[in-house]
């Protein structure tokens, strides 16, 4: 594209949503010439770059740029295109590529915000370094907001715990979805041998429906559960003893996971066993008590967190009462002071739980002696003794939970 | 917060239209229909057993119930529990492992197919209780 080009792609489109060429090219990371080579060979079927490069575009030409440092040839990429493998979607995503950028220096002096700060929360936030040096509005927009937030009073580096949260949280959300079109559009259709040209279409269609939706349902779940939370850190503050530590808060943990689901997993094969693994998450989910909640699954384990011991002693005999079917549940629970921490929980409470879990059998709750003290009448604790548990140089007292009178 | 009954005849007709509630709702009746886990509920202040399945071919909605243990199926699932208990279950303040830890419902047969049952039948809170509240304010909890 000359310069008469890029005036008359400019002319086209006065509102701006689309870029030259050559701006095109620095935004992808790719030189001008090899963009206009990668046009010629066809590389962009599904935009008409002729009136200059909207947002859809770039992302694509990004795309390639990534897949050529990763060594796919331009006979490789030329194939996957013509079979629909790599098909850009969600325009509006990526709507920012088109709009103002900033370097760090720029993106510091319109935010008010310090450069080695910004660099800092770009890390807490889990994106790229390279994030860096391609800034958008919208990002100094957030450094704005940071910069609100640390001026109002609260400390950076707990602001910057919290921001990590964000960070993880939200990447594991986008993967999700991203998987979930990947999953149940992209593939089949290429499985089923859709043309390309299909594929874009039916792509573009779905996400232009499915994708709007999320920020929404996002938003919305983000205030239910900060309304939860509310809740609780009011019971919290009502039921707490004092003596604690500042920055640390008492909390039940149980740790469940399915006993023998190794073996289950060479009886039934992945597929299977990851079935299994999803229905038993989703019934611990599902049958928690409201001020209990799944803080994280690591394959077949889950950790759950509640303010109230009792009701979680509770819920762990019932569940076990419900769960009659091979691979059974086994479960630990303890009672402690914590460290809240970047969303999670550390020390050596929490270990202290994971380790009483682990010595659990198929079908049993243990909890050591904190959580028989909170726990109600109706419920018998059989006293298993001291024992050893790994890693603490002192033995725990543990008990076996269950209904009264059926011991 | 306890609300009680005024008779059997009352119980009997709320939790019949909570029945009614699931099985036409469009979203949990089929549902429930596909689970196919026929259940047995004991009331036992009430003395009254109902039996519930899904409806068979020809039969309208996706439930069928009677109020009694003469009936030509077996059930799955047995859960005992008081008036006051399964009308604070359908209002979602009945969480049912810990009613069971705390004895307030007794489960029975295969339980596992109870535990498989809660998410579905969650939706009927609300409709439980938006009837309460227009035909029953009394026993709201």
């Amino acid at each position: 594209m000359d310069d008469n080009d890029e005036l008359a792609a400019n002319e086209q489109n006065p509102s701006g949503d689309t870029l030259p060429a050559a701006e095109a090219a620095e935004r992808a990371g790719v030189s001008l010439s090899t963009l206009r080579r990668w046009v010629a060979l066809g590389l962009f079927p599904k935009h008409d770059t002729s009136k200059g490069w909207g947002p859809s575009a770039i992302a694509q030409a990004r795309s390639l740029v990534k897949l050529r440092e990763r060594g796919y040839s331009i006979e490789q990429l030329q194939e996957a295109i013509d079979e629909g493998r790599i098909v850009g979607y969600a325009d509006e995503l990526v709507a920012e590529m088109v709009g103002e950028r900033f370097t760090l220096k720029e993106a510091a002096k319109a935010s008010g915000l310090k450069a080695e700060v910004i660099e800092e929360l770009i890390a807490a936030i889990g994106l790229p370094a390279g994030a860096l040096e391609d800034l958008g509005a919208e990002d100094v927009e957030m450094f704005r907001h940071f910069e609100t937030a640390v001026e109002s009073g609260f400390p950076r580096d707990a602001l910057l715990q919290t921001v990590r949260v964000y960070g993880q949280a939200v990447s594991k959300i986008a993967d999700a979805e991203v998987r979930l079109v990947h999953l149940h559009v992209h593939e089949p259709l290429l499985r089923d041998g859709v043309s390309s040209e299909r594929i874009a279409e039916q792509m573009d269609g779905i996400t232009e429906e499915l994708l709007p939706l999320f920020s929404p349902v996002i938003d919305h779940l983000h205030r239910r559960f900060l309304n939860h939370f509310v809740e609780q850190d009011i019971v919290g503050h009502m039921e707490s003893e004092s003596g604690g530590e500042i920055g640390q808060v008492r909390v039940a943990i149980a740790f469940a996971d399915l006993a023998g689901y190794t073996q289950l997993t060479e009886e039934v094969g992945d597929e299977e066993a990851a079935g299994i693994v999803e229905r038993f998450v989703a019934n611990v989910n599902q049958s928690l008590p409201d001020e209990a909640r799944i803080l994280k699954t690591i394959g077949d384990e889950v950790m759950i967190v509640s303010a109230d011991s009792a009701s979680l002693t509770d819920w762990a005999v019932g569940f076990q009462v419900l769960s009659n079917e091979r691979p059974l549940p086994r479960i630990g629970i303890h009672c402690g002071n914590v460290v809240f921490r970047d969303g999670d929980y550390f020390g050596r409470e929490v270990n202290l739980a994971a380790r009483v879990a682990a010595r659990a059998a198929a079908g049993e709750v243990l909890v050591t002696w904190p959580v028989v003290e909170m726990a109600g009448k109706h419920l018998e604790f059989e006293r298993i003794g001291e024992v050893q548990l790994k890693g603490f140089s002192h033995a725990t007292e543990l008990f076996l939970a269950g209904l009264a009178g059926e011991k | 917060m306890t609300a009680q009954f005024e008779s059997t005849e009352q119980f009997r007709a709320v939790i019949d239209r909570a029945m009614t509630l699931m099985s036409e709702d469009p979203d949990m009746g089929p549902k429930l229909r596909d689970a196919d886990v026929p259940q047995r509920y004991e009331f036992d202040d009430m003395d009254l057993v109902v039996n519930a399945r899904a409806a068979r071919q020809g039969e309208q909605g996706n439930l069928y119930w009677e109020w009694t243990d003469d009936v030509d199926w077996e059930p799955k699932v047995k859960l005992t529990m008081s008036s006051e208990v399964a009308n604070s279950y359908f209002q979602g303040k009945e969480n049912v492992p810990v009613a069971i830890a705390r004895r307030r419902i007794k489960a029975g047969g295969d339980v596992k197919s109870a535990l498989a049952l809660i998410p579905i039948t969650k939706p009927v809170y609300g409709l439980y209780r938006s009837m309460l509240e227009s035909d029953y304010p009394q026993l709201v909890v």
